[in-house]
């Protein structure tokens, strides 16, 4: 039942933000593009961050920033 | 009953929560600033008593922002004219209010006893001035504002401000709400400190509120025998929003008891603010502040809701051009706005509800002295 | 100086000083979501560590956002009731949606994050952070959309019986063009300001080789960051440019300092220029040819009108516009039909009538003689374009910074990511210096947009002269120095403390160690605070 309703929470939540994106990518191309936009920023900020975790530590690089 | 009739209607009560929850939520914090200096005796005693509402006064400030917008929305003219009108005091509030968030944020964060000092003092002045001005403009808007329109919809002040801060009557109203939010605050330290500020926020906190009961009482008197305003033509509450061209309006000594002259049941309002401020200290003397903080908020409920049935429909009379007074049919917004507003309001104030009372649910219990000065973000 | 001037002095001061945190508070937020984030994935306490010192700064940061945006909510009522009355059914309400939907969230949950770290699981904290981000990024959103009717007043009518403009369409306001674009680009605009705090205090750190597993990790990230922010200001900056050429062809005119309708496509593109607003001319300017038209038009063919055409095309507005306040007025106070069916004649030029308020004998239209009329309207059609010289410079100081920024995070985030960021001092010494600038950019970006809809409040509608509150000098002046006094010392206290967080540095030594007393924190001698009685 509990994983049920969670399904059916998250099911929710995709056609809200379905339904966002046809209304902004229709009549709000800028706001469309901020959404893709800041999720793109927030994503590649932390990609970088977790990149550099295989980078450096212990046997890899050589302690240098 | 016309659309049109029925939101304005439903604003003019909206108006009246959205007082009513700054009141409350507002009135609480700037209490517990206002008690800082008198209750807390230590800088941890003080520290306590700002971490006991610290991750909640930020919300609570919006009900104040909120008030400004939602009057700008509701009531356009009411938000231009009343502003404008009470310009110097506005000010004042302004400047009073606006050192509290640096007050908050900035106070603990250098360990030295003169810059904490200046930060207390500040809290005072930011938990004082703002309540007793918010009390002060009913008293001043029951009596009647001096001004008048052009033809542009330009007002004109005809008054000077100085009546507005030594009116005796405002007095009285700026004295109850900060009395009202000395007991809210007390009941909020009590709620969330251990003593001695419980015990101390006990003893200031219940006075405060049986001070507020016998302000009220008097101000009850007062209005009572005070010129009021009355229609004496014909009003079409359906009208187009504009103060010009509207029908006359007469000051008649009394005629703010007229709507609980039809109306008996508005009685209950009265009722139910004294009986708040008069078992509200009860309650919390006999150690139990939560229902305490609940008979606060019914004080306040009681309070404003007793100023609206009172002047009804009138939100801002003039005494110098009495026909164009504000009232809620000829200072409100265009249907289309209001029943937008309506429909955003719909959805998020329960929301808005939900999560307040998530937060304190999530930050209940007291605040331990220990957990506090080893956070480094707490206050 | 006149009560108009001192109003709009007041307003301009509050709006810029408000403006100096609020963009970081919109990038901050967001940056620490993102490194929340990391936090939540990877598991490792450094980034939690990251979220709470730069966190700290937020805080810092927030609370005077916070108290400076508390005069903003009111200032609308307190000094311009004019334009209050005349714009609030529309202008009012996503103001008020502001508080109600986005900074009831953040500020609810902004209290949460700071205090809610023991009491909430990791991923319930992670969503806090990121309802945080949300709500200060709609409250941009609402009040850019506010912004947006003043600049182009979309999904309003003005309605002659309760003078005002009356609420028509919350879609046409929502997705108004200008409110779009003018969100996307200061929003953005907010994450490079945070970005270039957050890499230039780690820059800071790194030169000294202090926290420098912090820093590092704190400097890889806010590159990466600024480096995509910094790209999508400046294009996004684009749209909103080519939306004013679309919409308020005077801001443009004005931005490029053309005087005459532009030729492409050779028209050049005047890089610097001493614009003289007396004379209409440029004392000499320096340009590179086919330029501006692609830039502003995105074609190669269309033109630009220039300031001396467009007020030579105002000019039979000011006349129909006279005619239409004469008509309105006369309606207003008679009721007479004939006479709002003379205003409806007229009607889309009301404005420009009421702007020529200001040159009539005693501000009374009445008044005009017939042999007055062609004066007033030719100062009347000279004071629609706003002021050249301001709008020029503003715009390319603007610029210039933006294109130096995505410079400094370009090499910061290249060096970072290849971990050779230490062995160039000089890039890490860019980004400290650097840290000031974008908010200074901001500034002058506020200063563009809202000098370049001079000389009106609600453009095209009410001239800004005639939205303010009737006040007399002296209140204006009291609530000026007040403002001056108070301002100045708050922006004292918080540089105090940000400079001395940022020194401490993370994890540094908290307020008060326990037990401690203050010896260590700078009191040396001090009797402990904690025992201290006050009274």
């Amino acid at each position: 039942m509990r994983s049920f309703i969670k399904f059916v929470a998250l099911a929710g939540v995709l056609a809200l933000a379905l339904f966002i994106a046809v209304i902004a990518g229709d009549d709000g191309p800028w706001y469309f593009a901020w959404l893709v936009g800041t999720t793109m920023i927030v994503l590649i900020a932390a990609a970088g961050a977790v990149l550099m975790e295989t980078q450096v530590g212990p046997g890899r690089g050589d302690g240098e920033y | 009953m016309e659309l049109y009739v029925a939101l304005k209607l439903i604003w003019a009560v909206l108006l009246g929560v959205l007082l009513t929850g700054l009141g409350v939520m507002v009135g609480m914090d700037m209490g517990v600033g206002t008690l800082l200096r008198f209750v807390g005796r230590t800088d941890d005693e003080r520290r306590a008593m700002l971490n006991a509402i610290g991750p909640h006064w930020d919300g609570n400030q919006v009900w104040f922002i909120l008030g400004g917008g939602a009057v700008f929305a509701a009531f356009p003219t009411l938000y231009a004219t009343s502003f404008s009108v009470f310009y110097v005091v506005m000010i004042l509030l302004l400047f009073s209010m606006i050192v509290r968030p640096l007050a908050f944020e900035y106070r603990s964060k250098v360990p030295a006893w003169r810059w904490r000092e200046t930060w207390d003092w500040a809290f005072l002045i930011s938990g004082a001035i703002p309540m007793f001005v918010f009390g002060a403009a009913f008293g001043n808007v029951l009596e009647g504002v001096a001004f008048h329109f052009a033809w542009d919809g330009q007002y004109f002040q005809d008054g000077s401000f100085i009546w507005y801060v030594l009116n005796p009557f405002a007095i009285l109203c700026g004295a109850m709400s900060v009395a009202l939010s000395l007991h809210q605050g007390g009941a909020m330290v009590m709620l969330r400190t251990e003593d001695p500020m419980a015990t101390r926020a006990k003893r200031i906190g219940s006075v405060a509120g049986w001070v507020a009961a016998l302000l009220f009482a008097i101000g009850g008197v007062w209005v009572a025998r005070m010129q009021g305003y009355a229609f004496t033509a014909p009003v079409d509450p359906g009208m187009a929003a504009t103060p010009l061209h509207g029908p006359a309006v007469a000051r008649q000594a009394g005629a703010w008891l007229a709507n609980f002259h039809a109306y008996p049941e508005a009685w209950a309002f009265p009722a139910i603010g004294l009986l708040g401020m008069i078992l509200g200290p009860v309650a919390l003397r006999a150690g139990r502040p939560a229902i305490g903080w609940w008979l606060g908020a019914l004080a306040w409920v009681g309070t404003i809701f007793t100023v609206g049935a009172a002047m009804f429909p009138f939100l801002m009379p003039s005494t110098t051009a009495p026909s164009e007074s504000l009232t809620v049919w000829n200072a409100s917004g265009s249907q289309y706005n209001l029943t937008w507003m309506l429909v955003f309001a719909l959805i998020f104030t329960p929301a808005v509800i939900a999560y307040t009372g998530w937060a304190f649910r999530v930050m209940r219990g007291t605040v331990k002295t220990d957990a506090m000065t080893h956070d480094d973000h707490s206050y | 100086m006149s009560v108009v001037d001192l109003s709009r002095l007041q307003f301009a001061l509050t709006a810029l000083y408000h403006f100096l945190f609020v963009p970081l508070t919109l990038g901050l937020s967001v940056m620490l979501a993102s490194m929340e984030t990391v936090y939540v994935i990877t598991g490792k306490p450094i980034y939690k560590e990251m979220v709470l010192f730069w966190g700290k700064l937020f805080g810092i940061n927030f609370a005077l956002g916070v108290a400076t945006g508390l005069t903003m909510e009111f200032e609308f009522g307190t000094n311009w009731s004019m334009y209050s009355h005349f714009v609030g059914d529309v202008f009012g309400t996503p103001l008020a949606i502001e508080g109600l939907m986005a900074f009831f969230m953040e500020s609810t949950f902004v209290g949460l994050m700071f205090f809610g770290w023991d009491r909430l699981s990791r991923p319930a904290h992670l969503a806090v952070t990121y309802l945080v981000a949300l709500g200060s990024n709609l409250s941009a959103l609402w009040i850019l959309i506010a912004n947006g009717f003043m600049q182009d007043p979309v999904g309003a009518k003005f309605d002659p019986v309760t003078m005002r403009m009356q609420f028509t369409s919350i879609y046409d306001l929502i997705f108004s063009p200008d409110a779009q674009s003018k969100f996307v680009h200061t929003s953005i605009a907010g994450f490079v300001c945070a970005a270039m705090l957050v890499m230039g205090v780690s820059a800071y750190y790194l030169l000294g080789r202090r926290h420098r597993e912090f820093a590092a990790r704190s400097f890889r990230m806010a590159a990466l960051f600024g480096v995509i922010s910094s790209l999508a200001v400046i294009t996004l900056g684009d749209a909103l440019g080519r939306a004013d050429y679309l919409l308020q062809s005077t801001k443009i005119a004005a931005i490029e300092g053309l005087w005459h309708t532009s030729k492409p496509p050779y028209e050049p593109w005047k890089i610097v220029a001493l614009p003289n607003d007396r004379t209409q001319k440029d004392l000499f300017s320096i340009g590179i040819p086919y330029v501006l038209t692609p830039l502003i038009t995105h074609t190669l063919t269309q033109p630009i009108p220039g300031i001396l055409e467009l007020e030579q095309k105002a000019k039979p507005r000011v006349a129909k516009g006279i005619a239409a306040v004469l008509a309105l007025k006369d309606y207003a106070t008679t009721g007479d039909e004939a006479a709002l069916a003379a205003f409806r004649k007229n009607e889309k030029d009301m404005g420009y009538g009421l702007l020529a308020q200001r040159y009539a004998p005693g501000q009374d239209l009445a008044k005009i003689t017939p042999a007055e009329l062609p004066g007033i309207v030719e100062r009347t059609a000279r004071a629609t374009t706003p002021n050249v010289f301001v709008e020029f410079w503003a715009f390319r100081v603007m610029m210039a910074l933006g294109f130096a920024f995505l410079a400094v995070f370009a090499f910061g985030a290249y060096y970072s990511l290849r971990n050779r960021l230490e062995r160039h001092p000089m890039v890490m010494r860019l980004a400290m210096w650097a840290i000031p600038l974008p908010v200074l950019a901001s500034e002058f970006g506020w200063i563009v947009a809202e000098n370049g809809r001079q000389p009106w409040t609600v453009f095209g509608w009410l001239p800004t002269f005639q939205s303010v509150s009737t006040h007399s000098v002296g209140y204006m002046i009291f609530s000026l120095v007040g403002f001056v006094l108070l301002y100045s010392s708050f922006i004292a206290a918080e540089l105090y403390l940000m400079f001395r967080v940022a020194r401490i540095g993370p994890g540094g030594p908290a307020p008060r160690p326990a037990g401690a007393g203050l010896a260590g924190a700078g009191l040396a001698g001090a009797p402990g605070l904690a025992e201290k009685i006050w009274q």
